[in-house]
């Protein structure tokens, strides 16, 4: 019943890398060399929207982003726990689905704590 | 066991308290949970060993994960006296902070760490323990947002705390890499068995793990965080630092160091040796010249967390020495409650410094007298309990090959008395700045008159403690 | 080729992108080049992850560490406004302690691990106690403890950012 494994049965998975990142590589190669340049100091001119840029594009911003990625990072680790329940899901059985239920029960009162705080609302 | 249960779900109750509204009798609610965790642990005391039920065996050991032993337990009781203590201590510190429920939360949060770190037998809820109880803290360091020193106390705090987890995982890995187990009592056996035969990996991690813990305690030359640190901390945290988080990392390492690493006490034991030495000398030395008091009491707590560490290079037969380390725990946590106690309510804006304490006999002599009971038993003084720690803890040491420390501590000693009569003659002999009496709480003044007492308690009969495992 | 079998190849050229971008992380000057070569290093380590059969640590690695923790880190300098080189200058002798005590660390780890290649490998459990099938029966039983009280910790360190990060609301 344990599963087994060799590292050669990632092959194939290596295999869809190397197609992916060649056929990325290929395009990009084959459309610079491809298409036509015409370089002018206008053209190569960062914009945005046809506006004029101005200052730095490195500005500090807002702690608030900082916050939702860091809950984002938890609740992450949260659901990683979640993927070996679910492939063991038979053989664990009850026992199992109280384990892993007591464990998101926990934070999902930690996630209604969050909701109840505002700490998802972006206003103030 | 028990006791861990029922101070996660205080944690998760305090989390919700503001929520559901029920924040007026949270404060009540935790005090009554610390004393039930702490009856939890007469409890389990003598464990029932002729039927036990199929939920017991599980929750008794979750597959040798953790194990409450009476030495756990004792020190877990240590633990929740303390801080039951510090509640006492908080109860009107937080009153204009906005989220006062989140503060219960991380220190309770904090305690569930630190009960881990007296009951581990495995590493990683070592490891996790350890965590448990530094997040919390490094949060609580950092929670006068608008205070650079705050910031700054917990920032460091943080940085240096997750450099010391990092050694303490590599430490780990590298000791799992030689005997294929998590388990301490696992670890013993490889090492007993395997009769000298073993990699030199495996004491580059023991001397890793060794390293990281004497950073949770702040020995000398992992040292140099503690006293930015407590200094920045808003003092009631920082009262917590020196008493809960010393005390049970404190645990951490005697269980370590005593149960899993306990064959090898040579190896760990020379280098042990000189990070106490090197403890004593600069924390008593550093302390005499400081004039913050909250900053002198940081330093005095590295002097304090060698003589600890001396109990547990001395453990070499039993509960002897084991029973010390308790002793002088107890004896430390009850007399820095008492010393931050009156240091909060002495010196308001939270640093500390040694002119408010002039002329205190004046304005208030009852924190005065406290002050010198708390400050005579952290450095020593016959009758009261710390004479009685360093007196146990010195005879422990007192047949093993590490006798010179002995000379090195009583010459510390000397010294270190010299700083805690510094704050002793500013309160007798120097003149107030003010005539204005300085009030204290009731329940400051109860938490005084226990703790004071306690102290002249287990000073005059030390016997209760020290004969607590036989 | 050459003696070696393909996993020793995949370990060797593993190994040596691996330091290499781990050297590129303390050597660029641009802090958020560093992040990204931390970024390459992790998937390098995923990669060993991988020979050593342990996929869900590998699949963890990439998707937690390489994906949202180097976020937050990218996150954390640009919450820092390190636009210029505005790092200060260290002083000599910092260098010169920094490089003595990493080197003895150093010292002390090749010293440590040195020899061990000659050990007689023991086979503590199975070799595919990595996969993710196995790890599971392992969590859900043995670790059971840890897995549960690791919702404290969660539990903790939510608490802990909603205070530091959240503007208080009166």
């Amino acid at each position: 019943m344990n599963a087994t494994n060799t590292p050669m049965d990632y092959l194939p998975i290596v295999m869809m890398f190397l197609v992916a990142f060649g056929f990325v590589a290929t395009t990009m190669f084959l459309t610079h060399k491809l298409g036509p340049k015409r370089k002018t100091k206008i053209k190569l001119e960062s914009f945005e929207c046809g506006i004029h840029s101005e200052g730095n594009a490195r500005l500090p911003f807002s702690v608030k982003y900082f916050l939702v990625a860091i809950l984002f990072v938890l609740f992450d680790v949260e659901v990683i726990f979640m993927y070996p329940w679910a492939v063991n899901f038979k053989d664990l059985g009850l026992p199992g689905i109280i384990e892993v239920f007591s464990f998101i029960i926990l934070l999902l009162v930690g996630f209604y704590y969050l909701l109840a705080k505002k700490a998802l609302r972006w206003e103030d | 066991m028990k006791g861990l249960f029922i101070i996660s779900g205080l944690g998760i109750l305090a989390m919700l308290a503001e929520i559901f509204k029920f924040k007026k009798i949270l404060y009540p609610l935790v005090l009554v949970g610390i004393l039930a965790a702490y009856a939890m642990t007469f409890v389990d005391w003598n464990p029932p060993t002729d039927h036990l039920s199929r939920l017991d065996e599980l929750t008794a050991s979750f597959s040798n994960m953790i194990r409450f032993d009476q030495v756990a337990l004792a020190f877990s009781g240590v633990i929740l006296v303390t801080a039951f203590f510090w509640f006492i201590l908080a109860s009107h510190y937080f009153e204009n902070e906005t989220n006062i429920t989140d503060h219960f939360a991380l220190v309770l949060f904090a305690l569930v760490g630190a009960l881990m770190l007296t009951s581990f037998s495995n590493m990683t809820t070592l490891f996790l323990g350890v965590e448990i109880l530094s997040i919390p803290m490094y949060v609580l360091a950092a929670s006068r947002k608008k205070d650079i020193a705050s910031n700054e106390a917990g920032f460091k705090y943080l940085i240096m705390g997750s450099f010391a987890s990092g050694f303490l995982l590599f430490g780990i890995a590298l000791v799992y890499g030689a005997t294929g187990t998590f388990d301490l009592g696992g670890i013993s056996h490889y090492i007993s068995n395997s009769h000298g035969d073993v990699p030199a990996f495996f004491y580059a991690g023991v001397i890793m793990m060794l390293i990281a813990l004497c950073f949770k305690v702040s020995a000398a030359p992992f040292h140099f965080w503690a006293p930015d640190v407590y200094e920045g901390s808003p003092t009631v945290i920082t009262a917590l630092m020196s008493t809960v988080v010393k005390t049970a990392a404190f645990a951490a390492l005697m269980r370590l160091f005593n149960v899993g690493f306990h064959h090898i006490g040579d190896v760990w034991g020379q280098i042990m040796a000189v990070v106490i030495g090197l403890s004593l000398v600069i924390s008593n030395i550093t302390a005499a010249s400081q004039q913050s008091v909250k900053r002198m009491l940081a330093y005095s707590s590295i002097s304090h967390a060698a003589f600890m560490l001396m109990g547990v290079l001395a453990n070499k037969n039993g509960f002897d020495s084991i029973s010390s380390i308790l002793y002088y725990s107890l004896a430390y946590s009850v007399g820095s409650i008492a010393s931050f106690t009156v240091l909060y309510n002495v010196s308001k804006d939270n640093n500390g410094h040694i002119e408010a304490f002039n002329g205190l006999s004046k304005r208030n002599p009852f924190l005065a007298v406290c002050m010198v009971v708390a400050l005579l038993s952290l450095a020593g003084i016959p009758v009261t309990a710390g004479f009685f720690a360093k007196y146990f803890i010195f005879t422990t040491l007192i047949g093993t090959p590490y006798k010179w420390l002995l000379g090195v501590a009583v010459v510390t000693s000397a010294i270190g008395a010299y700083y805690y009569f510094k704050v002793l003659i500013a309160m007798y002999f120097k003149p107030a700045i003010s005539t204005e009496p300085v009030k204290v709480e009731m329940s400051h003044t109860v938490l005084l008159i226990i703790t004071t007492l306690f102290t002249l308690a287990i000073g005059i009969v030390p016997g209760y403690i020290i004969g607590i495992f036989k | 080729m050459l003696g070696y079998t393909i996993t020793q190849w995949l370990f060797g050229i593993l190994s040596f992108l691996a330091i290499m971008f781990a050297l590129m992380v303390v050597f660029t000057r641009n802090p958020i080049n560093s992040v990204l070569y931390l970024v390459l290093t992790f998937f390098c380590i995923a990669g060993h992850y991988l020979l050593l059969n342990a996929q869900f640590l590998a699949v963890v690695h990439i998707v937690v560490y390489a994906g949202a923790i180097m976020v937050l880190f990218l996150f954390v300098i640009m919450l820092m406004n390190l636009n210029q080189d505005t790092e200060p200058q260290k002083t000599v002798i910092s260098k010169v302690v920094a490089a003595i005590a990493g080197g003895l660390l150093l010292f002390v780890m090749v010293g440590a691990l040195r020899g061990s290649e000659q050990l007689q490998i023991k086979q503590y459990g199975h070799s595919d106690i990595g996969l993710v099938k196995n790890l599971g029966n392992v969590l859900f039983h043995d670790f059971l403890f840890p897995f549960e009280i690791a919702s404290v910790l969660l539990l903790a360190a939510m608490v802990g950012a909603i205070m530091i990060g959240k503007k208080e609301i009166k």
